[in-house]
């Protein structure tokens, strides 16, 4: 099976879906240029190389640059979703939510509940999310706890090429407003993907690890620290099993309860901050399901409750480590 | 002399390239005989265990509980009681030197391939050295190359063996329309012509084996031997349900619940397994394919559609079939519905999965058979 990078899955994707679909349409900032491009047309293939092609192959009708507005065009494609296009709008970095949180939270969330189920709002939000690039802390931050608390939305952060494919597939042809995360740093990473089309459902975790010890549930791009720990864990003897959600909302609540009830040892990894986080969320829910299935304290291990800092050295230091993960699994193993 | 013989990490399966120690069953110290199961090992697919390969005293243990290990690395010594410490000591640093020194490839993973037939693409694995004769592997409904884990690389040692995913099924492109069952046919046929072009030695499971049968019966003259492992077509039931719901599963946790029902013992199963299993049903157009093949194998009350007896009888090779004595998929067939030419081994306490749950006695039976014909 062939070997692609995670932005090459996601851009199989949007080039599948728009090509079996007329209603799909993109919307955002410098879809078919990029920074410096000049006004040559698709230079960069979008500021990280997803919506490459694009352009040449659906035309600027369906593939629309935006102004730097998000209030405006992430307002205008829930409208377009209403009137029965499928639009995807890609906000650059999630951080600029904070300027259409309202379109979001007030319009497309609540469009079905408020219309008594005759409205649908099938609207894919796609944003880059995460530290570890260097871009300061307006445009690193991991903000799904919030998209994740509004009742309405759902949210979905691949860890995997195979996944980004399969969900993006999924979120394009789902009839709510979806919000589709992509990690920085996991754009460059390789992985089987096949050629054809495949969806995956909303709200079923994958097991990326076996394992009887202890229960590593991670999110995005942690999936890849977890399975470093794993690694390490494995080198003492430590069986890790890995569990990664897929989707905070609707959230696979039934394989977190199963693989708690068996391991009884539980860590959790989150990059967000970890205040109403949805580690803190998984954690209550574990606490209050599996209480006589727990062997020791479930263990957070987060970024701190700070913003993302500019200098390398600290911006490293925020990001949880491999090492902390598997520190936190042995303290719970050695109790 | 003093007799040493070293326990490794097996090869199980072209693309295990490391195996973690999850349990030993003997301590240092201990008398172990061959063929004893002493060692169990996890990969990334399955956790299997590893049998003596001579008998004598497990004298040391180089890999312990909890370690991963690259496939061919140096697990544990068996040794008499004639050879010394020094001796055992002098053994592992030799088996140090020969892991580190080249050999590249060994702990490699091989890469299956695609070729494009008459009725799509097919999907198979090659392995072992180049031979005038080719084993065919072919996997049973809902399966792909990766049922012959345990397989492949043993039967590989002095043949080429062929591993090929049938078409809906694996990395083969999935086949629409009527007459589904002679297409299917077909295309491994012309697979099968287009890399093997010597005598055959098919082996193959559960519906796999109606499909074997028939290139047989096409082709009695390049067939060499056939071993069966479960077929359909020689019993009268096989369970629809198993078939539907395995359709139906379009989540991990349903589909687990089926693929136990082809084990005896259900922990066998991993969640790659799974996971691999949900990738080829996610794949649009295999759902419909799968079904479709459903069909032409169980009719709506469970009776067997195919029927293989008389293309069996037919044949002049030899011919051996191996049955799970606790078959829940299919049962083990009554003896009158043999035909006399067929040697039946029933393998105790195992279920539809015998190349799995028993590859030791189903690698051996398959030799034996090859050397028959």
């Amino acid at each position: 099976m062939a070997q692609k990078s995670f932005r090459q899955a996601l851009n199989e994707a949007l080039h599948f879906e728009m090509g079996r679909d007329p209603r799909v349409i993109m919307m955002g900032e410098d879809l078919t240029g990029g920074a410096g491009a000049n006004g040559v047309k698709d230079a960069w293939g979008g500021p990280f190389g997803v919506t490459r092609g694009l352009l040449d192959a659906f035309g600027p009708e369906r593939i629309r640059d935006t102004p730097i507005s998000e209030a405006a065009f992430i307002g205008a494609a829930a409208g377009a979703a209403l009137t029965g296009l499928r639009p995807i709008a890609e906000i650059m970095f999630v951080d600029f939510a904070g300027v259409c949180l309202d379109q979001i939270m007030n319009q497309a969330a609540k469009f079905r509940y408020m219309f008594g189920g005759r409205a649908k709002t099938p609207l894919v939000i796609r944003a880059t999310y995460g530290a570890g690039s260097r871009s300061g802390s307006q445009h690193t931050q991991a903000l799904y706890p919030i998209f994740t608390h509004i009742p309405g939305l759902k949210v979905v952060i691949p860890s995997t090429p195979y996944d980004a494919k399969g969900l993006l597939l999924q979120a394009i042809r789902d009839d709510d407003p979806v919000i589709f995360l992509e990690h920085k740093m996991l754009y460059d990473t390789v992985g089987e993907v096949p050629d054809g089309a495949y969806t995956i459902p909303f709200g079923e975790a994958r097991v990326a690890r076996d394992g009887k010890d202890v229960l590593i549930v991670a999110i995005g791009r942690m999936v890849q620290i977890a399975e470093e720990a794993a690694r390490k864990l494995a080198a003492e003897g430590i069986s890790a099993c890995i569990i990664d959600p897929r989707t905070t909302s609707p959230l696979d609540e039934d394989t977190l309860l199963e693989f708690t009830e068996t391991i009884g040892r539980v860590v959790i990894v989150d990059e967000a901050n970890p205040r109403c986080s949805v580690a803190a969320d998984i954690s209550a829910l574990l606490a209050d399901k599996c209480f006589d299935a727990l062997k020791a304290p479930i263990k957070l291990v987060t970024a701190p409750h700070a913003p993302v800092p500019y200098a390398p050295n600290l911006e490293d230091a925020y990001i949880p480590s491999a090492d902390a993960v598997a520190k936190a699994a042995t303290s719970i193993i050695k109790r | 002399m003093p007799s040493i013989e070293a326990v490794t990490v097996p090869k199980w399966g072209m693309t295990m390239t490391e195996g973690k120690i999850t349990q030993w069953m003997v301590g240092e110290g201990d008398l172990v005989t061959r063929g004893q199961e002493i060692l169990e090992i996890e990969t990334t697919k399955v956790t299997n265990v590893v049998e003596a390969a001579a008998s004598g005293t497990l004298r040391r243990i180089v890999l312990t509980e909890g370690t991963t290990a690259p496939v061919g690395a140096l697990a544990g010594v068996i040794a008499d009681e004639v050879a010394t410490p020094e001796e055992i000591d002098a053994f592992i640093e030799s088996y140090a030197d020969r892991l580190g020194g080249g050999d590249e490839g060994e702990g490699g993973a091989a890469v299956p391939r695609t070729i494009v037939v008459d009725g799509g693409a097919i999907n198979l694995l090659e392995a072992g050295p180049q031979s005038d004769e080719t084993v065919v592997l072919l996997h049973g409904f809902g399966g792909d190359l990766s049922t012959w884990l345990f397989n492949q690389s043993a039967l590989a040692e002095s043949m080429r063996v062929v591993a090929i995913d049938l078409p809906g099924h694996g990395a083969s492109s999935p086949i629409a329309g009527g007459d589904i069952f002679p297409k299917i046919v077909s295309a491994v046929e012309a697979a099968v012509e287009a890399v093997a072009p010597g005598k055959l030695h098919l082996i193959a499971h559960s519906f796999g084996g109606a499909v074997a049968a028939a290139i047989a019966a096409n082709r009695p003259s390049r067939v060499a031997s056939l071993t069966l492992i479960a077929p359909i077509g020689l019993s009268r039931q096989i369970s629809r349900e198993f078939l539907v719901d395995f359709v139906a599963a379009e989540r991990r946790r349903p589909l687990h619940s089926v693929l136990e029902r082809l084990f005896a013992d259900p922990s066998k199963i991993t969640s790659d397994m799974v996971e691999g299993t949900l990738r080829f049903k996610r794949l649009e157009g295999v759902p419909e394919a799968l079904s479709a093949i459903a069909d032409t194998i169980a009719d709506d009350h469970g009776g067997q559609v195919q029927s293989i007896g008389g293309q069996l009888a037919a044949l002049t090779c030899p011919v051996t079939i191996l049955w799970g004595e606790r078959d829940a998929i299919v049962p083990v067939p009554q003896q009158a519905d043999l035909p006399a030419n067929a040697r039946l081994r029933i393998i105790p306490g195992i279920g539809h999965m015998p190349q799995m749950e028993a590859s030791s006695a189903v690698n051996e039976a398959i030799l034996e058979n090859l050397q028959r014909g």
